[in-house]
């Protein structure tokens, strides 16, 4: 994590010397704050990397659901992190509520819930009832998929 | 007109029926998130940043300020009966809040913990209110060169004070900056770390960075590390409030005021360390000191008061010199930017209206939070029940939407999932999320600000230290950065809530930081 | 084991109760052991049915002076009261389940189901359902 970080920085002040600056302005240009940033993140990776080699463990964050002691699983993370993937590209195809609907069933799954019809019929209702209230009562914009968009016309 | 003219001229547009109801609105769901487990007052305000982009200015800053206070209110009722502070401003609260609700004087301990709350937060949003234009008198003569001295003092103020590791701090902080970075520059109009993506040429938006950073990264962190099994709630049963506990009370509501309201205002800011302060105080103070871990009443009115004076003075900073102290503070800073409001000196005077409003519906909301939150208690406990895994993948569902309707584009969700995934490496190894949510907004105000002091000197470095408000800045910011490593050479480490509270009252030890005090099931099970 | 079994579901509450009395004279009637199961699924952050604190203590204190030989278990693995019932009945050999009954609107039932009905399909032994004490 602390040698990312160092990665990080090179890459802002190996990146930084591509920005094209135009050359009326005088010497403080786009570059010169991308330098000073790139400058404290190595020095900052490279002691947090001293300081973890030595031993140092940052306290994991803390919460009122996190059991303080469990093993990291990385099963739910990468489960979570597809099925956030997949609705993201599903929204403009599917429309939100769909593609939300499979995302939240999903995850609901994956941290537990029972059944796989309770969760999708929650995430439905869920997802359904929101996109009402915020595109047709707040006039935000979210696709709504076909059949639904047609159902609520009349609105 | 003084300021008290300008505050009744923002009662007015306050006080219409429609806004009312807008802050009623604000009060009920910035308590309801709030209460929720594993949300903070940061995290409420940016899931429901979007929300508030569908209404007009006015409206939704006026509920924005009822979420703000109620998502803090939302915090304390859970430190209180369930002992799960949810951020590390409730700790102190939880310590004797719950041990009063153990000893069934729950109602007692909800009922100061609301009236210091309205005390504090009606006390130090009135000082804001006489505050706020001296301080814009002051701000007006300061230059670039001193904004960007005070930005660097809130860099590391916030780096360093928030969370248990500065070097971690540092390094969350630096994560913001790189953020901030990314997009066109304002100045020259040339792309920056854009990767050739032309969407990120308008800069990532801070909604999406919140939002991955709190929520999606919290869920994800949450997943990992799923806890089985029910909290112990406390019945809020039991004498109510008395003329004694109100006689025990006021003092410290009145010294939790002062130590959250000034100390909330600095650059330093955030609501933890006058807790802390509010606490040892109070504990010495005390004449029952005998009571202290066991549940006394100033230990929570105390802290609880500090709290909401400190959420008052963080606006301090954020409204005259548009320099947000918290996570929270920052949120709210870029909703000004959502707007398109100039934030900075001029603020007071060019949306004048718009900040009055704001500031009197604060007030207001606060009122609407004491008479509320003690009848509702029990609505908020039945939110808890709600099942862990609905429960997070509805926040999803609340991230996705906000997140996509900013700009109806599905890679924001995308990248809503990276820096998701980065909130999550960042809580996993022990790094604040905070700093890099102050780093992003804050950090192209630096930049604008350094870029246009060396432009007027010619690239003259020492233009930066040339007046004394900078040098003085500038000193606080190298002392707030070496202080905390100076004081670990002489003293060991910082000290901790526990401490604070003296070894022996705690059943479980917790390491420092932003840690929750002992959890009430494990005894039990 | 010579005696048999008797096994009551609890929820704090007065249906509880009244199941947890009508338990306790099974036991002594039929001269067996009696066996408390208070079970949570454990996945919100509240729930008051399961028990905690002093609400706990007083149940340990009421089974103490009971005068029968009475456990108190509180499995909390994630799985339904039915399903958790089912189990403690059928590795104890239980000759009886008794379970407290609450009274449901339609809606209600349509809403939610019934966990009383899924104990008395999945749970192999005889049940005795009894309602609380009207008021």
């Amino acid at each position: 994590m602390a040698l990312l970080l160092a990665a990080l920085g090179l890459y802002l002040i190996l990146d930084a010397a591509n920005i094209a600056v135009p050359g009326s302005t005088n010497q403080v240009g786009p570059r010169f704050f991308p330098y000073l940033i790139g400058g404290v993140v190595v020095a900052t990776g490279v002691a947090l990397a001293v300081r973890v080699w030595r031993g140092d463990q940052g306290p994991a964050d803390e919460s009122e659901d996190v059991d303080p002691d469990a093993p990291t699983s990385w099963r739910e993370v990468g489960i979570i992190s597809v099925a956030f993937l997949a609705h993201a590209l599903l929204i403009n195809v599917v429309g939100w509520p769909l593609a939300v609907t499979l995302m939240f069933a999903t995850v609901a799954w994956a941290l537990g819930a029972r059944g796989i019809v309770r969760p999708l019929i929650a995430g439905g209702i869920a997802s359904v009832v929101v996109w009402i209230v915020f595109v047709k009562a707040l006039n935000v914009a979210l696709p709504g998929g076909t059949i639904l968009e047609w159902l609520t016309d009349w609105f | 007109m003084g300021a008290l003219g300008d505050l009744a001229e923002g009662f007015s547009t306050a006080l219409t029926p429609q806004n009312l109801l807008f802050a009623l609105l604000g009060v009920l769901l910035g308590t309801a998130v709030g209460v929720l487990p594993g949300i903070g007052p940061a995290m409420t305000v940016a899931l429901l940043l979007p929300v508030t982009y569908v209404l007009e200015p006015t409206s939704a800053f006026i509920m924005f300020a009822g979420i703000y206070y109620g998502g803090m209110y939302g915090g304390s009722t859970t430190s209180i009966l369930l002992n799960t502070p949810g951020e590390s401003s409730s700790i102190m609260t939880a310590l004797e809040g719950n041990k009063m609700a153990r000893a069934g004087r729950g109602s007692a301990a909800l009922a100061t913990a609301a009236l210091g709350s309205f005390v504090a937060g009606t006390i130090a949003t009135l000082l804001l209110a006489l505050l706020a234009p001296t301080v814009v008198d002051l701000a007006i003569g300061i230059t670039a060169a001193d904004y960007f001295a005070i930005c660097v003092l809130s860099f590391v103020a916030v780096a360093t004070v928030l969370g248990a590791s500065p070097l971690r701090g540092l390094a969350s902080l630096g994560i913001g900056l790189y953020l901030g970075l990314v997009g066109t520059d304002v100045l020259t109009g040339q792309e920056r770390f854009t990767i050739g993506v032309p969407q990120l040429s308008d800069g990532i938006d801070v909604v999406v960075v919140a939002v991955g950073l709190f929520a999606v990264g919290e869920a994800l962190y949450v997943a990992s590390r799923l806890r089985r099994g029910p909290v112990q709630v406390m019945g809020t049963s039991g004498a109510w409030f008395t003329g004694a506990d109100l006689r025990r009370s006021w003092k410290p509501w009145l010294r939790g005021t002062a130590f959250g309201f000034p100390l909330g205002a600095m650059p330093a800011g955030g609501a933890e360390i006058p807790t802390f302060l509010s606490y040892a105080t109070e504990r010495k103070l005390s004449k029952h000191p005998e009571e202290f871990g066991k549940g006394a009443i100033e230990g929570v009115a105390g802290p609880e008061a500090a709290n909401n004076a400190a959420a008052a003075g963080v606006l301090v900073p954020l409204l005259t010199l548009g320099i947000p102290t918290s996570a929270t503070a920052a949120i709210i800073l870029a909703a000004f930017q959502g707007y398109g409001i100039q934030t900075g000196p001029t603020l007071l005077t060019t949306e004048s209206g718009l900040v009055w409003t704001l500031i009197a519906s604060l007030l207001i909301g606060n009122f609407m939070l004491l008479v509320l939150n003690l009848p509702l208690v029990g609505v908020w406990v039945k939110l808890l029940r709600i099942p862990r895994p609905y429960l997070y993948a509805g926040i999803l569902m609340f991230a996705s939407l906000g997140s996509y309707a900013v700009n109806a584009d599905p890679l924001d969700l995308v990248l809503l999932l990276v820096i998701g995934l980065l909130g999550f490496f960042m809580r996993r190894y022990g790094w604040p999320v905070a700093p890099a949510v102050i780093g992003l907004i804050l950090g192209p105000i630096a930049e604008t600000n350094l870029r246009r002091a060396l432009a007027i000197s010619g690239g003259d470095l020492s233009v930066l230290v040339d007046r004394w408000v900078s040098r003085v800045v500038l000193a606080l910011a190298l002392l707030a950065l070496l202080g905390p490593i100076v004081l670990r050479l002489v003293r060991g480490p910082r000290a901790t809530p526990e401490e604070l509270q003296e070894a022996g009252t705690l059943q479980r030890p917790v390491a420092a930081g932003r840690d929750r005090g002992d959890d009430g099931a494990e005894e039990d099970r | 084991m010579s005696a048999g079994t008797v096994v009551v579901g609890y929820v704090p509450g007065p249906r509880g109760q009244a199941a947890l009395l009508h338990g306790i004279e099974e036991c002594r009637r039929r001269g067996s052991r009696l066996v408390v199961v208070n079970t949570s699924r454990g996945d919100a952050l509240v729930d008051e049915r399961f028990l905690q604190g002093a609400e706990l203590r007083s149940l340990e204190d009421e089974l103490a002076v009971s005068g029968v030989e009475a456990e108190l278990r509180r499995p909390m693995r994630g799985r339904d009261v039915a399903e958790e019932l089912a189990d403690v009945v059928e590795e104890t050999g239980a000759e009886l389940l008794v379970i407290g009954l609450r009274r449901r609107s339609a809606v209600g039932k349509l809403l939610m189901g019934s966990a009383a009905q899924r104990i008395l399909l999945d749970v192999p032994c005889p049940i005795l359902a009894v309602k609380a004490p009207p008021r």
